[in-house]
């Protein structure tokens, strides 16, 4: 089991990521190789990555959410953020200098039906 | 010989005794000046100024008896100006104006002066100290209901902003998960903000899926303007939602060339309509009339 998130495989290739308090987003080089391991184990396709807990998304952890994208790229998984609060949302597009890499979706179902939003396009 | 021992009255003194001889008349001619000001413009009815003028009365006599001076930080004299602070502020609630109620108090202060030339008896000097503390006791009302009129105009400018904001940047669902923001006016910071905040909770509420931004009433745009709508879009993308641009008009487009600004990814359509067009293709509805529905069968 990683340490900082649960991740469940909930079907279809997809993969859910739920970090839990004791993430440390800082600290990226601590969960890379192993979250790289499971995803290739589980033939992940998607990895959404639920930020329902998350209150505020500063520098630090929207690196590490760059990191994770990083990683998915590599290994041929679609990174999907879902559930991002709107006090989050509000201080990340406020920050932003470009356009967020990663694709984004309102929930978990919408993501699982394929509903996702990116100015990546 | 013996001197008779006069005693120099105070200001107060000859105040308080020109009151108590005049009072009758008094009272009748603010009660008669009150129903011209107050009455006519159904700011008041009759009872109610009646009711006014004996309170004023009160407050003046028991400042007057507080001391052989106005003491100023006295509790009579501030229950004196509350009760002017709270008549303006009636007849404002009411509809009136500041001329009314700054009119209403210079013919006060007129009363009192005319009683003035009736006592004979009175020295220069002391018609003169009287004339002094009835202006500066008027004065001091006067700059209160000034002060009352002035914050309530402020609060009317600051409830009627408000309402603009809220007004001009109506957010609608015109479709199950399809929300419109028609953005008229500038984008400034202070109302990005106000629109974004509601927009986000709008999009989590409403569970939407596509915001189309119509910016038709946009009427310049700037670097700053394009850099708010460029914020937007990225929130509405963040929340999970597609963001489309409409409304694009030719000077608001050769402004954006102009100025070099990249809007990236973001999907435009020139109208509102072709832009909700957009929205049914991304969401998969197809709309077409009863006729063609009909031929289709």
């Amino acid at each position: 089991m990683l340490t900082g998130m649960h991740l469940t495989a909930i079907g279809d290739n997809n993969m859910l990521l739920e970090p839990t308090d004791a993430l440390d987003p800082s600290s990226p080089d601590d969960y890379v190789a192993e979250l790289m391991e499971v995803l290739q184990k589980e033939e992940a396709q998607t990895l959404m990555y639920d930020l329902n807990q998350v209150p505020l998304i500063d520098q630090v952890y929207y690196n590490w959410l760059i990191r994770l994208n990083n990683l998915c790229r590599l290994a041929n998984v679609e990174l999907v953020i879902v559930n991002i609060r709107t006090t989050a949302a509000f201080s990340l597009a406020m920050s932003l200098k470009t356009a967020p890499p990663f694709k984004c979706s309102l929930d978990v179902d919408s993501a699982r039906h394929g509903i996702t939003a990116s100015l990546q396009d | 010989m013996v001197k008779k021992k006069t005693e120099k009255k105070s200001t107060n003194q000859i105040l308080v005794e020109l009151f108590m001889t005049q009072v009758g008349a008094i009272t009748n001619v603010i009660d008669e000046q009150g129903e011209k000001i107050f009455v006519t413009d159904n700011l008041l009815n009759t009872d109610e100024i009646k009711d006014y003028s004996l309170e004023f009365m009160e407050l003046l006599v028991n400042v007057l008896h507080a001391g052989e001076k106005i003491n100023r930080r006295g509790m009579e004299y501030k229950a004196l100006r509350r009760f002017f602070t709270e008549f303006s502020n009636q007849i404002q609630v009411r509809g009136g104006t500041l001329d009314e109620f700054i009119r209403y108090t210079q013919f006060l202060q007129k009363v009192f002066l005319e009683g003035l030339e009736h006592d004979a008896k009175l020295t220069f000097e002391e018609s003169r100290s009287v004339l002094l503390l009835v202006a500066g006791i008027f004065n001091d009302i006067s700059l209160d209901v000034f002060n009352v009129y002035l914050e309530e105009k402020e609060r009317t400018i600051q409830a009627q902003q408000d309402e603009l904001k809220q007004t001009s940047t109506p957010i609608t669902e015109i479709w199950d998960g399809v929300l419109t923001l028609p953005i008229i006016g500038t984008l400034d910071s202070s109302r990005t903000v106000a629109v974004m905040e509601n927009l986000l909770s709008r999009i989590e509420q409403d569970r939407a899926r596509v915001v189309v931004m119509d910016i038709t009433g946009v009427v310049a745009i700037d670097s700053q303007v394009s850099h708010h709508l460029i914020q937007m879009m990225r929130a509405i993308c963040l929340m999970g939602a597609r963001a489309i641009l409409t409304g694009i008009r030719p000077e608001i487009a050769r402004a954006l060339t102009s100025l070099n600004i990249n809007l990236g990814d973001v999907v435009t359509r020139s109208t509102l309509s072709e832009g909700l067009k957009e929205a049914f293709i991304y969401l998969g509805v197809e709309t077409c009339t009863v006729e063609e529905k009909a031929r289709q069968k």
